[in-house]
C-alpha cells in the first residue's frame, strides 16, 4: 500500500509494519483505491484513489455533482455496487466481517440533515448500542460523547427529554454524538454544517477539530473557508475526479492545477 | 333552511333512539331482575370473546403482512397486494356469511369432531378474516409514512433489519396500528349477518368459559335472529332494544378512544 | 461482538414477519378464488336477467329482481343522504364556529361506529311501526340512508376542505357571498371528489344487508315493488335467505352466484371511485 507523504498529519511514528488482514489502529486509516460508481448509466466516480491518514481531518471540496456524497456513500457501505477497493484500516470493506452493517459501526457517517429518533436526547445517544443491558448503562458514555460533541452543557440537565425539542444545530451535534457513542474508527460528515447557523457552525468545527485528534474525519463541505479553518488535507473533485489533493495551505496558497485555481477564484468570488 | 333540516335530522336520529332505549332499560332492569342480567350476560360475553379472538388473529396477521408489503416486497407486488386487500375491504359481510356457513363450518366440524361448528371459534375466525384487511391497509400505509431519512440514520449507525423494524419502524407506526385496531374493534363488534349465521345463537355462557367450541351468542346475533320474532312494545322487544342500547354505547366508546387519539396524535 | 448472534436475529424476525404474513395474503386471495369457483356453474346471462320464482322453498334460478331491489334501495339511500350530507358539509365549512365544528366530527365520527343493526333496530320501531310505514322500499331506504350518512358526510368535508383556502379568499376578495362561492367555486372544482364519495357510499350501501333484512324485504318472492311502500327483495336477503335453506345443491349454487354478482358489484362501484381518484390527482 502507497503512503502518500505529502500528507504532514500523518504521523511518523505511527507506521509499523502492518498484517493486511486483521484491522490494526497503527496503519493507514483509509486507501481507496481506483473507486468507481456508475448509477443508471451515468458516471459518478472514476479512478478515485487517495488514503487517509490516522489523525485529522481531511475536507473534500468540489462544484455540486462532482460525486462528493456519492464517495461517502461508498466507503461506508451505503451503495454497494462501485467498483476498486476500499480498505479500512487495512481491511477490505467488501470483506469485512459480519458484513456492511457491521462495516457502518466502525465508519460512520453524519448526513446533511440531521436526522433524530423520536425518543429522548440520552436514548437518542445511546441508540447505536445493541443490547438493552447496555444502553441502561451507559450514562458515562452518554456524557462523554455528548462532550465531544460539544452538547454537554447545553442539555445535561434535560437529557430525558424529547430529541425533538432540540435546534436544528442542537439536532446536528446529537447526531455527531450519537455516532461518536458507537466509537467508531473514522468518521464520515457530509455538509454537517450547511444549513445551520453560525453560532452552531462554530460549534461543531471546534469539535470536529477535537475529535480529529483521535479519530480520523473525512468532511465533505461547500464552504473554502471551512475547509480552510479545518487545517486539514484538502482533495478537490470535480467530475468524479480527484484533481488535486494535499495539505490544505499548499492547495489554496499554490494550486498545482488550472481547475482548482478556477474553483478557488470562482468560490472566493461568489462567497457572500 | 338547510342548516335546520340537518340539525334537526341529526338530533332527531340521536335522541329517539336513546329515548326508545331508555324506556325499555328501565323496563328491562325492572322486569327481568333476574332473567334480563342472565340474558345479557351470554351475549355479552360472546360478544367480546368473538372481537377478541378476532383482533388476537388479525393484528399480527395483519401488521406483518403489513411489514411484508411495505419492507421486503418489490413495488409492483406491493402494489398488486395492496390493490387486492383494498378489493377484499369491500366484500359485503353477507358472502362472509356463506363463506362460513358452507366452508368453515364443515371444516371445524371435520377438524375437532364437533356435533356442530356452529361455534364461537367459527365467528372468531369469520370476524379476523374480515377485519384483515383494514388492519393490513392501514399499517401499510403507517409503516411507509415513516421517513426514509430514519431508515437511512438508522443504518448509518450499523444497526440491523430486524432491529431497525422493533425500535424505529414500529413505535413510529404505532398510532396509526392502533387507530386501525380500533377501528376494526369497532367493524367485527358490530356485524350482524355473517356471525348470526355461524355462531349458533345459543343463549349460554360458554363453559369452562374459555371453551370456544360450543355455540354461543353474541349481542348482533340476538338482535338479528329475534328481531323478526318478538312483537314490538312487549318486554322481549324491550330487551332487544337494551342489546341495542349496549352496543351502540359501546360503539361510541371505541369510537370515542380513536377520535381522542386523532387530536392527540 | 457476536456476530453470527445478529444475523440470527435478524434472519428469525424475517421469518417470522414472513411465517405470520403468508396466512394472512394467501387466505383472502384463496378465498375470492373460491367464491367465484362456486359460482361458476351459475353465472350467466339468464341468471342475471331470470326472474326468481318460486316461494319458500321452490327458489329457482334468476336474480334480476333481487339485483334491481338492490340497486333501487341503495340508490334511493344515497339519493337521500347525499343533500343531507351535502348540506352538513357546507354549514360546517361556512358558519359552524370551531366548537360546533369539533362537536359535529365528534357526533360523526360516533355515529360512524355505531353497528348498522342498531339503526335498523331504530327503523323497525319508528319508521316500520310508529310510523305505519310497513315493511317497505322507504323504510329501508331512509335506514340505508341514516347508515350512510356519517360516511357520506366525512368524505364530503374531505373533499371540500381539499379546496385550497386561496381559492375561497379570491373569491371572498372579489365580492361574492356565500352561495355564489358555493356554487360557482367549490362545486365546479370539487364536484369529482363528492362523486367519488357518492359511488363509496353505494359500495357501502350495496353491502349493508342487517338494517335492510327487516325494514325493506320479505323472505316471500316478490318480483317488483309496487309503490315506495311495498316490500322489496334484495341480493344481500336473497344471499342470506339462501344460505339458512341451502341443502340443496341447486341452491348452494344460486347462492354463490348471487355472491358473485355482489360482490362484482360492489368492487365496480369501489373501482370506480379509484378511478375517479386518481383522474382527480392527474
Amino acid at each position: 500500500m502507497t503512503i502518500d507523504p505529502r500528507h504532514e498529519n500523518f504521523q511518523q511514528e505511527a507506521l509499523p509494519s502492518f498484517d493486511t488482514v486483521s484491522p490494526n489502529r497503527e496503519a493507514i486509516a483509509l486507501q481507496v483505491e481506483r473507486l468507481g460508481l456508475q448509477l443508471d448509466g451515468k458516471v459518478i466516480l472514476q479512478e478515485v484513489s487517495f488514503s487517509l491518514p490516522v489523525k485529522g481531518v481531511t475536507s473534500v471540496i468540489g462544484p455540486s455533482g462532482a460525486g462528493k456524497s456519492s464517495l461517502l456513500r461508498c466507503l461506508n457501505g451505503l451503495l454497494t455496487q462501485w467498483s476498486g477497493s476500499v480498505a479500512v484500516n487495512g481491511c477490505d470493506t467488501r470483506q469485512w466481517r459480519g458484513g456492511w452493517d457491521q462495516l457502518r459501526r466502525h465508519v460512520g457517517l453524519i448526513a446533511q440533515k440531521p436526522v433524530v429518533f423520536n425518543t429522548s436526547i440520552r436514548a437518542n445517544v445511546c441508540f447505536g448500542l445493541k443490547s438493552w443491558r447496555q444502553r441502561r448503562h451507559a450514562d458515562e458514555l452518554v456524557e462523554k460523547s455528548l462532550r465531544q460533541a460539544a452538547l454537554w452543557d447545553e442539555v445535561k440537565d434535560r437529557l430525558n427529554a424529547p430529541a425533538t425539542t432540540l435546534s436544528m444545530g442542537q439536532q446536528q451535534r446529537l447526531c455527531i454524538a450519537r455516532a461518536l457513542a458507537i466509537k467508531p474508527r473514522m468518521l464520515l460528515l457530509d455538509e454537517p454544517t450547511a444549513s445551520l447557523d453560525p453560532h452552531s457552525k462554530q460549534l461543531i468545527e471546534q469539535s470536529m477539530l477535537q475529535i480529529a485528534e483521535q479519530t480520523p474525519l473525512v468532511c465533505v463541505t461547500h464552504d473554502l473557508a471551512q475547509a480552510q479553518r479545518l487545517q486539514g488535507s484538502v482533495i478537490f473533485m470535480c467530475d468524479g475526479r480527484i484533481i488535486e489533493q494535499g495539505p490544505g495551505e499548499q492547495l489554496f496558497a499554490q494550486p498545482q492545477r488550472i481547475e482548482t485555481r478556477e474553483f478557488i477564484n470562482w468560490s472566493v468570488c461568489d462567497c457572500d | 333552511m338547510t342548516i335546520v333540516l340537518v340539525v334537526g335530522f341529526l338530533l332527531q336520529s340521536s335522541w329517539p333512539l336513546l329515548q326508545q332505549q331508555g324506556i325499555a332499560f328501565v323496563a328491562g332492569t325492572e322486569w327481568y331482575p333476574f332473567e334480563s342480567l342472565y340474558g345479557m350476560l351470554p351475549a355479552l360475553i360472546g360478544t367480546l370473546w368473538a372481537v377478541a379472538l378476532a383482533l388476537l388473529i388479525a393484528l399480527p396477521c395483519g401488521v406483518a403482512a403489513a411489514i411484508l408489503s411495505a419492507e421486503l416486497l418489490s413495488p409492483r407486488l406491493r402494489s398488486t397486494v395492496r390493490f387486492g386487500m383494498e378489493l377484499l375491504a369491500g366484500i359485503p359481510s353477507v358472502v362472509y356469511g356463506l363463506l362460513g356457513i358452507w366452508l368453515l363450518i364443515p371444516l371445524l366440524e371435520s377438524q375437532f369432531e364437533l356435533l356442530t361448528g356452529r361455534t364461537l371459534l367459527a365467528a372468531g375466525l369469520l370476524l379476523a378474516l374480515m377485519i384483515l384487511p383494514t388492519i393490513m391497509v392501514f399499517s401499510e400505509d403507517a409503516i411507509s409514512a415513516v421517513k426514509q431519512s430514519q431508515r437511512e440514520a438508522a443504518k448509518n449507525l450499523g444497526i440491523g433489519w430486524d432491529a431497525t423494524l422493533w425500535r424505529v419502524l414500529l413505535p413510529q407506526a404505532w398510532p396509526g396500528i392502533r387507530i386501525a385496531t380500533l377501528l376494526s374493534m369497532g367493524r367485527a363488534m358490530g356485524e350482524t349477518v355473517a356471525v348470526m349465521l355461524v355462531v349458533g345463537s345459543i343463549d349460554r355462557i360458554p363453559e369452562p368459559f374459555y371453551n370456544l367450541l360450543q355455540p354461543a351468542q353474541t349481542l348482533t346475533s340476538r338482535i338479528g335472529r329475534e328481531m323478526a320474532e318478538a312483537s314490538v312494545g312487549s318486554l322481549h322487544w324491550a330487551a332487544l332494544l337494551f342489546c341495542g342500547l349496549i352496543l351502540a354505547i359501546l360503539a361510541m366508546a371505541i369510537s370515542l378512544l380513536t377520535h381522542r387519539q386523532r387530536l392527540v396524535v | 461482538m457476536n456476530l453470527s448472534h445478529l444475523q440470527y436475529r435478524d434472519t428469525i424476525s424475517k421469518s417470522i414477519v414472513w411465517l405470520l404474513a403468508i396466512p394472512a395474503l394467501l387466505v383472502p386471495t384463496i378465498i375470492l378464488g373460491y367464491i367465484f369457483w362456486k359460482a361458476a356453474p351459475v353465472l350467466d346471462w339468464n341468471f342475471i336477467s331470470g326472474a326468481a320464482e318460486g316461494i319458500g322453498f321452490g327458489v329457482t334460478e334468476g336474480i334480476f329482481a333481487q339485483l334491481l331491489g338492490s340497486l333501487l334501495l341503495a340508490v334511493m339511500a344515497c339519493v337521500m343522504a347525499a343533500p343531507f350530507a351535502l348540506g352538513t358539509a357546507l354549514y360546517y365549512c361556512i358558519y359552524a364556529s370551531s366548537r360546533q365544528q369539533r362537536l359535529l366530527i365528534a357526533m360523526f365520527n360516533m355515529l360512524q361506529g355505531i353497528p348498522p343493526i342498531v339503526f335498523g333496530l331504530c327503523g323497525l320501531v319508528v319508521l316500520v311501526n310508529l310510523f305505519s310505514w310497513g315493511v317497505s322500499l322507504l323504510s329501508g331506504a331512509v335506514v340505508l340512508a341514516m347508515v350512510l350518512l356519517p360516511l357520506l358526510v366525512l368524505n364530503t368535508l374531505a373533499a371540500l376542505e381539499r379546496i385550497p383556502l386561496k381559492y375561497t379568499e379570491a373569491g371572498r376578495a372579489l365580492g361574492l357571498d356565500s352561495s355564489d362561492i358555493i356554487w360557482r367555486l367549490w362545486l365546479p372544482r370539487s364536484w369529482l371528489n363528492l362523486l367519488t364519495g357518492l359511488l363509496l357510499a353505494m359500495a357501502r350501501a350495496l353491502s349493508e344487508t342487517a338494517p335492510i333484512m327487516f325494514t325493506a324485504t320479505v323472505f316471500s318472492g316478490v318480483v317488483w315493488p309496487d309503490s315506495l311502500f311495498s316490500p322489496v327483495t334484495t341480493l344481500q336477503t336473497h344471499i342470506f335467505y339462501l344460505a339458512q335453506e341451502g341443502n340443496d345443491s341447486q341452491v348452494i349454487s344460486i347462492a354463490w352466484g348471487s355472491a358473485a354478482v355482489l360482490v362484482l358489484l360492489v368492487a365496480v362501484f369501489g373501482l370506480l371511485a379509484r378511478v375517479l381518484k386518481k383522474l382527480e390527482a392527474d
